[in-house]
């Protein structure tokens, strides 16, 4: 069906592994006009075809992989594509973005998205050729690291051209925190990965041959002039992220903020810094610089180590958050050892954010003496072994050992070995945290413990706190601030655009983000429209995740951050209690329109969104 | 690349590709769909970038190689070389495909719609990917013509 609205194919296709049946799903222009694209897409399907009860690992969980309308036009920084699930990590509503070809290529191949249900009795592969849809044999491929399986699946089809996303071993033994590849980037939180090993789903494949096109072309000329004058005078987009990617965090966040979460967060402060950071990189380690499709930052690098220890390394990454995670939280200065790492973790299809904070929680068992020798395989797990680090990276993927354990993330893994070790599993509903600090940014602190996805930094955004734009001490008005953040992230994934335009755009939703969206769609949106759909969608995450038993008890923060203060450095002393804490929650639950008491979006809130049917659902808890 | 005894003076175009350079961003195959078709889709644009390794791209596109192939593979003679392009004669060619697998740089495929043979045509001597590269990897060079 035609659609009104620009930036849109009208179709999703639908996939059941069990029948192997595939179908397509007509969407209107209401629809499109309420749900924006990606997270909202998914949100609005996962909430109606998931049962929140299920085990994210049963057949019936979907893998929602969808676009926005921005996919396959030149908008630059809007070359990715959106993946959701119901999360084996959180249990909640999920999504993660990644760069690459693939969301240009799904609407070309003329669809909006697809949502993949049901679990094959054996390992296959998807492969979309526009309207041709085949469920394919994987069992050739099946084992394979990601780039040797992508490879594998461009050289079986005969065309080197298409665009192939997988997962790696991780996926397929159903670690908790797998990813799933493109190229060389990933979606990588929350497990999605792990849910398309479950369906024994090894990749899927898309070949288009149709084109997308913008609504208003002249307007949208005018709005790319304005954008590609802009972008010069932002610093961070035209230097800084451009020249070191997103390792040059390191020093600004460890030095001038001390936030830098180091030894499992014991401190903040990490005084082998230097050898992790975006100038030693960019001086010892850089090989050249890449790019998601239609980007001209090109913030990513590709990195090896030349003449290290970890001679012949070399990664597309890593990226700030890895190196935080594989670096400082592990107590590794050593750049070598995280390329090495981040790597395999690409390779065997683990999320590096996850797999890292997973490594410093188990360092800080085995240094209090919760764990042994005889528990790690015989491995010494003391802060700054980096064999370790790199070592049960494939452990981890294949579950083998101690890497069983592993695999199940720090929260489930804290239950397990117990000794109170859940007071320094740094996650938030089950998600490991980033490295953007909860004590050092207040608005972290409330933006993590209410995050739909839990410990997450792409919900709340900690930019606007760093660059000024929000005192980062202040507790008055913070409860206001996350929610503008949240709700210009939420516009951003469900354009399934990337958030570091935030500091042009605005770093809490803008008229900015409405004069780029109106000239590709034609939905002559207002501002106050747009807030509506930003909140529409997290409103109905919410609901989601109500439903799988998410609580205003549930919106915390790990034990450490809540009792313990920064010990040392730039930020020492910070932290927020639980008294802060509660009296931002009541802010923010007032704000939201979310009963103060549960967390649970009232009704009135819900029928303002347009959310009828959610209400229904709800009342009926 | 054998070497040859060059007598003419005329010159052939090439867009010359520089990996080192390229960011994998693609913004050749989009500037180059927009000019030819005035939208977007890898699938009109006439240039393509792959990536086989972290480092290792190729850039797909026609080189005016000195054999030909395409020409040659032609059963209906549709094809010819003029002014530096290998041109189509619309009305000749029947869609089959052979200069699309005759070309060993992959630098030719059927217009998804028309089905007709799109290969690199410099945009009127002004190509809209070297302009549109941020990175500075597309240049366009003038090689003196081997082939006589």
């Amino acid at each position: 069906m035609k659609m009104k609205y620009s930036g849109y194919k009208g179709k999703i296709l639908r996939i059941n592994l069990t029948t192997k049946k595939t179908s397509t799903m007509e969407i209107t222009d209401e629809f499109a006009r309420k749900y924006l694209g990606g997270n909202g897409f998914s949100a609005r399907f996962i909430f109606d075809m998931v049962d929140p009860r299920i085990d994210a690992f049963d057949p019936t969980n979907v893998v929602s992989m969808m676009t926005g309308p921005f996919q396959g036009i030149n908008i630059p920084t809007a070359g990715k594509y959106h993946m959701a699930t119901k999360s084996p990590l959180t249990n909640g509503f999920f999504d993660s973005i990644s760069g690459g070809h693939m969301g240009a290529e799904i609407k070309y191949a003329g669809y909006d998205g697809f949502l993949i249900t049901g679990r094959s009795d054996k390992p296959v592969y998807i492969f979309v050729d526009d309207d041709n849809v085949e469920i394919r044999s994987a069992e050739k491929i099946w084992g394979r690291l990601t780039s040797e399986t992508q490879e594998m699946i461009k050289e079986e089809i005969g065309d080197p051209k298409i665009c192939v996303s997988a997962i790696g071993p991780a996926g397929e033994n159903r670690v908790r925190y797998a990813c799933v590849i493109t190229e060389y980037r990933a979606a990588g939180r929350g497990g999605v990965g792990a849910v398309m090993g479950s369906k024994n789903l090894k990749a899927v494949a898309v070949r288009g041959s149709g084109t997308n096109e913008v609504a208003d072309p002249e307007k949208f000329e005018e709005w790319m002039k304005w954008f590609n004058e802009e972008v010069k005078k932002v610093p961070a987009l035209a230097s800084g992220l451009p020249t070191y990617g997103t390792p040059v965090l390191v020093s600004s966040i460890n030095n001038m903020f001390g936030a830098m979460g180091t030894r499992n967060h014991q401190t903040e402060f990490f005084e082998g810094w230097e050898g992790i950071s975006g100038e030693t990189l960019k001086k010892n380690y850089w090989d050249k610089d890449t790019a998601c499709p239609a980007c001209p930052i090109a913030c990513s690098k590709v990195f090896s180590d030349k003449s290290g220890k970890w001679k012949g390394a070399i990664s597309e990454g890593p990226e700030y958050e890895t190196i935080y995670s594989l670096g400082s939280m592990c107590g590794i200065s050593d750049a070598g050892a995280v390329i090495k790492a981040d790597s395999l973790c690409d390779e065997y299809g683990l999320d590096t954010v996850s797999y890292g904070v997973v490594v410093a929680f188990m360092m800080e068992c085995y240094q209090r003496r919760l764990i042994s020798k005889k528990m790690t395989d015989g491995v010494e797990f003391k802060f700054g072994n980096d064999d370790a680090m790199v070592g049960f990276v494939e452990k981890t993927a294949k579950r083998i050992g101690f890497g069983d354990l592993m695999a199940e993330g720090t929260l489930r893994a804290a239950r397990i070995i117990g000794g109170n070790s859940e007071r320094f599993a740094i996650q938030v509903k089950g998600l490991e945290i980033p490295g953007h600090s909860a004590r050092a940014l207040r608005g972290m602190a409330l933006g993590y413990a209410t995050a739909t996805r839990g410990g997450s930094h792409h919900d709340p955004r900690p930019t606007g706190e760093y660059a000024g734009a929000s005192d980062r001490k202040a507790v008055e008005g913070k409860a206001a601030w996350v929610i503008g953040t949240m709700q210009m992230t939420t516009i951003g994934d469900s354009l399934v655009n990337c958030h570091f335009l935030e500091r042009l755009l605005g770093f809490t939703l803008t008229q900015k983000y409405v004069d780029m969206i109106n000239p590709v769609t034609g939905f002559g949106y207002t501002y106050n429209e747009l807030v509506d759909v930003a909140e529409r969608i997290l409103d109905l995450e919410r609901a989601f995740n109500v439903r799988t038993g998410i609580r205003r008890k549930d919106d915390t923060l790990p034990r450490r951050f809540l009792e313990e203060p920064i010990p040392e450095g730039p930020s020492k002393g910070m932290h927020t209690d639980e008294a802060t804490l509660n009296r931002m929650l009541d802010e923010f639950y007032e704000l939201k329109g979310w009963d103060k008491r549960t967390g649970i979006p009232t009704k009135e809130k819900l029928l303002r969104m347009g959310l009828e049917d959610v209400a229904v659902v709800l009342e009926k808890l | 690349m054998k070497m040859s005894v060059v007598l003419a003076t005329e010159k052939k175009p090439l867009i010359r590709f520089d990996m080192k350079k390229c960011a994998f961003c693609k913004i050749c195959e989009f500037s180059c769909a927009k000019f030819h078709y005035g939208k977007y889709g890898d699938a009109i644009s006439r240039i393509t970038i792959i990536r086989k390794s972290p480092l290792m791209f190729k850039c797909l596109i026609c080189t005016r190689c000195e054999k030909r192939y395409c020409i040659t593979a032609c059963p209906t003679k549709a094809l010819s070389y003029k002014n530096g392009n290998i041109v189509v004669d619309e009305k000749l060619c029947n869609s089959c495909g052979d200069c699309v697998k005759a070309c060993p740089f992959q630098g030719i495929r059927l217009h998804p719609e028309t089905k007709m043979p799109i290969i690199c045509d410099l945009c009127n001597g002004d190509p809209s990917c070297v302009k549109a590269c941020p990175k500075g990897a597309l240049s366009l060079v003038w090689l003196p013509e081997t082939r006589k």
